[in-house]
């Protein structure tokens, strides 16, 4: 241990630069993937948290076919009674319009409230001014008798200046209620979901409320025996009718948190990328050290310690570094997380679940995870040079030793692994997904990476015979320096500078993939948003708690005199699959869309013909994406579940669609009434007369809703921007994970240069009493590590563009299942190139001003 | 004429739909409790079975109420109450949901083990909502989720489970329907309109099975039904009421009631003497004593009960005592009505007209704990 301290531990206090910069490095990198997991964990606890609280003590439930139980077949169920207590439920979202002039989401839960209590942990504050502590059901009686009704939580209804008896505005779909607080609830049970962003009504008034009359959205049930609840569920099954299932509560939190899998997988797998750029530096910092002390070594041995023992010493260093790097990434690692998830949580409400992300605390699980990755890598890292180290023979201590020796003792095994990394790659590549997940896709991608980096120190020798006379003819003799300078350090250099190459390949290939999938969505975009205008609810409805359209709207709508065909649609999100995976049923006017839409087919060849054949029949139009992942082309047949029971819909088409990763079934709105009831639809597209101007009718629909309207309406050309928006939201926590891992590889070049102009201290002494001036060593060094950067961002790019196609072919078509057109956003690349080269330059300065340093000194000496 | 402490919990919403309605916070105007469209209890009402069995969803308060004293094949003691409540809260809702509520469904079930010496309770509060509890007109079928009475040709089926207890009785009519009050109208108050139309099946001879800490018993007994429905029933000052149903050796059933005051008033009586060949003869209140005795006091609600009577009649002439099968039959409703009161099995002796009489009955006794009725009135 005094040894470690002595040689390890002074060795690396007396470089700090250095050990900073690897400890920096493995800091970010565990950070990184700290905050996603974290942020991950976070969006998807919340729905469940928000769940949990909800669901309170229930064990089972029964679910319909995405709309609901129907009230005919919920009569039928009284010998549930037998189990346990019965209680059907409405549960939705609103906005409450505060006395403050803001309005907040919150979800309502229409429940019997006399049959309710045993269920949840609610307690009502006060029913009257009297301020009564614990109120019986009986009390709950004035509630049931006025559908103006609501209960809020005393927490929501105090911060925004609502009173008990006094009025609350809810606003449901583009409808406000004028409703009256009845009832103020304590801060415990559901009453502690997001905020206090809860409402209780009656199930009579939450049927009014949300047009859902002769329907419940599940019915609870809390069994009598909870310990049985195995053999319970299967007897429930059985005697259930068709249409309805039973199921857990935490069910709809596994659905949820399985509809994320795709996205928080990749996410997460990105995140290890600044991970393993740092891993790299270990294994820097550690080839370094042992390089430069061979004599110590020498000596060490020659003092008698044993290969083991040395063996031990620097892996020892590696550990040191991984700890620090843990202990201090844990919680910058939680830091960031709250970052990761404004980032995330944007993409996962618009595109998945609404959820009220938050970052779980740090727990030991997490510390764990950040040590149980971070050393074994940082172990394996270190394992060749320590090795290398143990291999030092004691004649060493004394024998004259070229630093740069290993530069020349030229290998081709690194060539060979290469070649087999590769070829790995190509292999895995045409691998199927493991669970619906890229598992190969992402194996074939490290492996080009290995196999990239592994090629890094040929390519430097390669550049190296080649590059002498151009750097000599355009950058004079500090080019020629610098040429000598890197050639002399090529083995060092290249662990760093592939690093370098791995993190900027992920960015061009990310880059590509992004500006691939952007391009593609644009002309889909521009090929499928053929109405001229759009009408929604606010500006977004969030997933799973739609926002609709009232009869008088829509009335009024249509009565405008240019407006030609209206196509109202509504989402459900409905089980599929043996694995009940959720899949959005849609409802639109195939008709309308037929004579003025523009759907982006793919098969079959004449699918219009088909769609029509579909208008008000038992027939479907499915995205490419369901066809992907469910293994259906078109003129096949799917089963979906009804509240009539399981019925066949014949595949007319499959059309393109980017809306969602999901998978897409629409129907003819006909089609789905006659099965799933009449809901309101959430959005409609309006097809205009062709000389009219969208932009007026816009206005004029907007004026004749009365300024306190709560519809939104977009012309085409705003909603082609908007979706842009949402996209390029999407992918921008994409570009941040990536960046951090360019600063640590950026910062692992710096240090490496650093190294380099330490061990010459001398060579540059003698430089300038040569005649070398101050400012010309600068130059060098500035030349040496722009060189690096351009160097690194070359091979990146051509290795991006391999990377980019694993992403978009494999672990895209995996994951997702659409079909991206190849774009190369050639701009962008041309830009990042040039920031690499200036960047890694900028990181010579530092070296650049110790190496101006140390030769003046050594001069002045 | 037993319900009245469910009345309880109806006047607490009525008081409470005053408050909305003078202070407008209502979102529909609903006048006083007799012009928003409930029928009252006046004279001229003509009884005819089995339709008034039914139900009468145009007034505002109906009960139906089953008691009765049981014994096992071994001589094992019972006794048991059902009794199935439909309080009218708005007789045309404005919402078009199912759920909307027009009546509240209530319901008891009690089973006394008098030689166990332990009391079973349970009770359910239902809306009518998509039919888990409800009432039929015309003929006598009126159930609170499975639990159920309905007429079988002439029988009168009871069923009533909780998960260790109920029962499942049938019970023969015995004596024609008594009348109470002039031709089946109670006057419950002094204001007219404060009514009901009451009668009673008073000697029922029933057989069935008792679920009893979940074992099956076969037994035979008899008991005694109450059916009641008005609109308004009580006036201010009443605390609460002592209500007695007893069936004699000699053939003879006694319904008796005092109503207390807390005004210093007397209580206000009334009873029905029912003779073995079915006829009916008022017992007017001035011939009415009611003396009582031995306290019991509740571990559960603090009250203090007499569970032990002495009832002296004048016409026919009786001296009647009056002791409960076990001390411990209260009903602690906190979950869900919340109105904690005694209800049990009794038995009776003493004499009539001079010859010795035993008997088994029923004993309710209300407003002994809580908040006084009069509060509910202010």
């Amino acid at each position: 241990m005094i040894l470690f301290r002595r040689f390890i531990g002074r060795a690396l206090w007396r470089d700090p630069v250095r050990t900073a910069v690897t400890v920096a490095g493995l800091t970010l990198g565990v950070a990184v993937v700290l905050a996603i997991r974290l942020a991950n964990t976070g969006s998807v606890r919340g729905f469940e948290r928000a769940l949990e609280l909800v669901a309170g003590r229930t064990s089972l439930e029964l679910v319909g076919a995405g709309v609901g139980v129907a009230e005919p077949a919920l009569a039928e169920l009284g010998w549930l009674r037998e189990h346990g207590r019965v209680s059907p439920v409405i549960d939705r979202t609103a906005l409450v319009l505060t006395p403050d002039g803001t309005e907040w989401p919150v979800r309502v839960l229409g429940v019997d409230i006399l049959r309710d209590q045993p269920f949840r942990d609610y307690r009502l504050l006060q029913i009257t001014e009297d301020n009564l502590d614990d109120v019986r059901p009986q009390d709950f009686l004035e509630l049931l008798v006025d559908p103006g009704s609501l209960i809020l939580t005393e927490q929501f209804a105090s911060r925004h200046g609502l009173t008990l008896g006094g009025p609350a505005r809810l606003v449901v779909g583009d409808v406000v209620h004028e409703m009256s607080v009845r009832g103020l609830l304590r801060d415990e049970g559901p009453a502690r979901v997001v905020d206090g962003q809860l409402a209780l009504v009656d199930i009579a008034t939450a049927q009014w409320l949300f047009a859902r009359i002769g329907w419940v959205d599940r019915v609870e049930l809390q069994l009598f025996e909870p310990e049985a609840i195995d053999e319970i569920e299967a007897k429930v099954s059985a005697r259930l009718p068709e249409g309805v299932q039973v199921q857990r509560p935490a069910q709809r939190g596994r659905q949820v948190e399985k509809m994320l899998a795709a996205f928080h997988f990749n996410l997460n797998a990105l995140s290890y990328i600044a991970l393993i750029v740092g891993v790299f530096l270990v294994y820097n910092t550690v080839a370094v050290s042992v390089i430069a002390r061979r004599r110590e070594i020498g000596t060490l041995r020659a003092l008698g310690a044993t290969r083991g023992r040395v063996l031990r010493l620097f892996l020892g260093e590696a550990a040191a570094l991984a700890l620090v790097g843990a202990g201090l990434g844990a919680p910058l690692g939680w830091l960031l997380a709250q970052g990761a998830v404004r980032l995330t949580s944007t993409t996962v409400n618009t595109l998945y679940v609404t959820s009220a992300a938050t970052v779980p605390s740090l727990g030991l699980a997490d510390l764990l995870l950040a040590l149980g990755v971070t050393v074994p890598l940082a172990l394996l890292a270190a394992a060749q040079p320590a090795a290398e180290a143990a291999a030092v023979p004691p004649i060493d201590a004394v024998r004259q030793i070229d630093p740069s020796a290993q530069a020349r003792r030229a290998s081709r095994r690194p060539q060979v692994v290469a070649a087999v990394a590769f070829a790995v790659a190509a292999w895995c590549s045409t691998r199927p997904p493991v669970d619906g997940l890229p598992l190969f896709g992402l194996a074939a991608a490290l492996a080009v990476v290995l196999g990239a980096a592994m090629l890094v120190p040929a390519l430097l020798s390669w550049l190296q015979r080649v590059g002498r006379a151009p750097l000599a003819r355009w950058l004079g003799v500090e080019g020629l320096l610098a040429h000598a300078n890197l050639s002399a350090a090529v083995s060092r250099l290249a662990v760093s500078v592939a690093a370098l190459v791995v993190s900027l390949a992920m960015l061009a290939a990310i880059a590509i993939m992004i500006g691939s999938f952007r391009e593609t969505v644009a002309y889909w975009v521009g090929q499928t948003l053929q109405a001229d205008l759009f009408v929604a609810v606010g500006d977004r409805a969030p997933v799973g708690a739609p926002l609709t359209i009232s009869a008088d709207t829509e009335a009024q709508l249509a009565s405008h005199p240019q407006v030609r065909a209206i196509d109202p649609f509504r989402n459900v999100d409905l089980p599929y699959g043996p694995d009940g995976d959720l899949i959005i049923l849609g409802a639109g006017d195939f008709q309308v869309l037929l004579d003025y839409g523009g759907l982006l087919f793919k098969a079959p060849a004449d699918a219009r013909t088909a769609m029509r054949a579909a208008v008000d029949a038992d027939a479907v139009v499915v995205s490419e994406v369901f066809a992907n992942k469910h293994g259906v082309s078109a003129g096949e047949w799917i089963s979906l579940d009804t509240p009539g029971g399981r019925r066949s819909f014949k595949v007319a088409a499959v059309y393109y669609d980017y809306s969602s990763d999901r998978g897409l079934v629409v129907m003819d709105r006909r089609t789905f009434t006659r099965h799933y009831g009449a809901l309101r639809p959430t959005g409609m597209t309006l097809y205009l007369d062709p000389d009219a101007d969208p932009d007026g009718v816009r206005d004029e629909l907007l004026a004749a809703a009365g300024p306190d309207t709560r519809l939104f309406i977009q012309t085409n050309a705003t909603l082609r921007q908007e979706v842009l928006r949402i996209f390029d939201a999407t992918f921008a926590i994409t570009y941040a994970l990536e960046a951090i891992a360019i600063v640590v590889a950026i910062m692992g070049v710096a240090a490496t240069l650093l190294t380099l102009v330490l061990e010459r201290r001398h060579e540059l002494a003698m430089l300038r009493l040569v005649g070398a001036g101050r400012r010309q060593i600068r130059r060098m060094v500035i030349i040496e590590a722009t060189l690096l950067g351009a160097l690194s961002q070359g091979l990146g790019l051509v290795v991006g563009f391999v990377l980019s196609l694993i992403l978009i072919y494999v672990i895209n078509v995996q994951s997702f299942g659409w079909t991206i057109q190849f774009h190369l956003p050639v701009g962008f690349l041309a830009q990042s190139t040039l920031l690499v080269a200036a960047t890694t330059g900028l990181a010579g300065l530092y070296p650049a001003a110790v190496a101006m340093r140390t030769s003046g000194g050594d001069r002045e000496r | 004429m037993r319900g009245w402490r469910f009345v309880c919990v109806v006047a607490a919403l009525l008081a409470v739909l005053d408050v909305m309605v003078s202070t407008g916070v209502g979102a529909q105007d609903r006048g006083a409790t007799t012009s928003d469209g409930w029928r009252q209890a006046t004279s001229g009402y003509s009884m005819a079975f089995p339709r008034d069995h039914g139900s009468h969803p145009d007034y505002r308060i109906e009960w139906w109420y089953y008691t009765g004293n049981l014994e096992s094949a071994d001589g094992g003691r019972y006794g048991y109450q059902v009794t199935f409540f439909r309080v009218g809260v708005d007789p045309a809702p404005e919402n078009p949901s199912a759920w909307a509520v027009r009546d509240l469904f209530m319901a008891h079930l009690a089973v006394t083990d008098v030689d166990g010496g332990r009391q079973w309770v349970a009770e359910r509060l239902e809306r009518g909502g998509i039919g888990w509890a409800g009432a039929r007109t015309g003929t006598l079928e009126v159930w609170n989720g499975d639990w159920q009475a309905e007429l079988v040709g002439e029988s009168h089926s009871l069923v009533a489970f909780d998960r260790e207890f109920g029962v499942e009785l049938s019970l023969d009519p015995g004596k024609p329907p008594v009348l109470h009050g002039e031709a089946g109208l109670s006057q419950k108050g002094e204001t007219p309109g404060n009514a009901s139309h009451y009668y009673s099946l008073t000697r029922m001879p029933t057989t069935g099975r008792l679920l009893i800490d979940g074992d099956e018993v076969e037994v035979f007994g008899t008991s005694w039904m109450d059916h009641e429905f008005g609109t308004s029933f009580l006036e201010p000052g009443q605390v609460g009421w002592d209500w007695f149903s007893l069936q004699l050796d000699d053939g003879s059933d006694v319904m008796l009631f005092q109503l207390r005051r807390n005004d210093g008033r007397a209580p206000r009586l009334a009873g029905t003497w029912v003779a073995p060949d079915g006829t009916t003869r008022i017992i007017q209140p001035g011939d009415i004593e009611l003396a009582d005795g031995r306290r019991w006091t509740s571990p559960a609600s603090g009250a203090v009960y007499p569970v032990e009577w002495r009832l002296s009649l004048g016409d026919p002439s009786a001296e009647l005592g009056v002791k409960p099968m076990l001390d411990a039959q209260e009903l602690y409703t906190e979950e869900s009505t919340g109105v904690t009161y005694w209800e049990g099995a009794v038995e009776v002796s003493g004499e009539v007209e001079g010859r010795p009489v035993r008997g088994l009955g029923y004993l309710e006794m209300t407003g002994y704990v809580g908040r006084p009725m009069s509060e509910f009135f202010r």
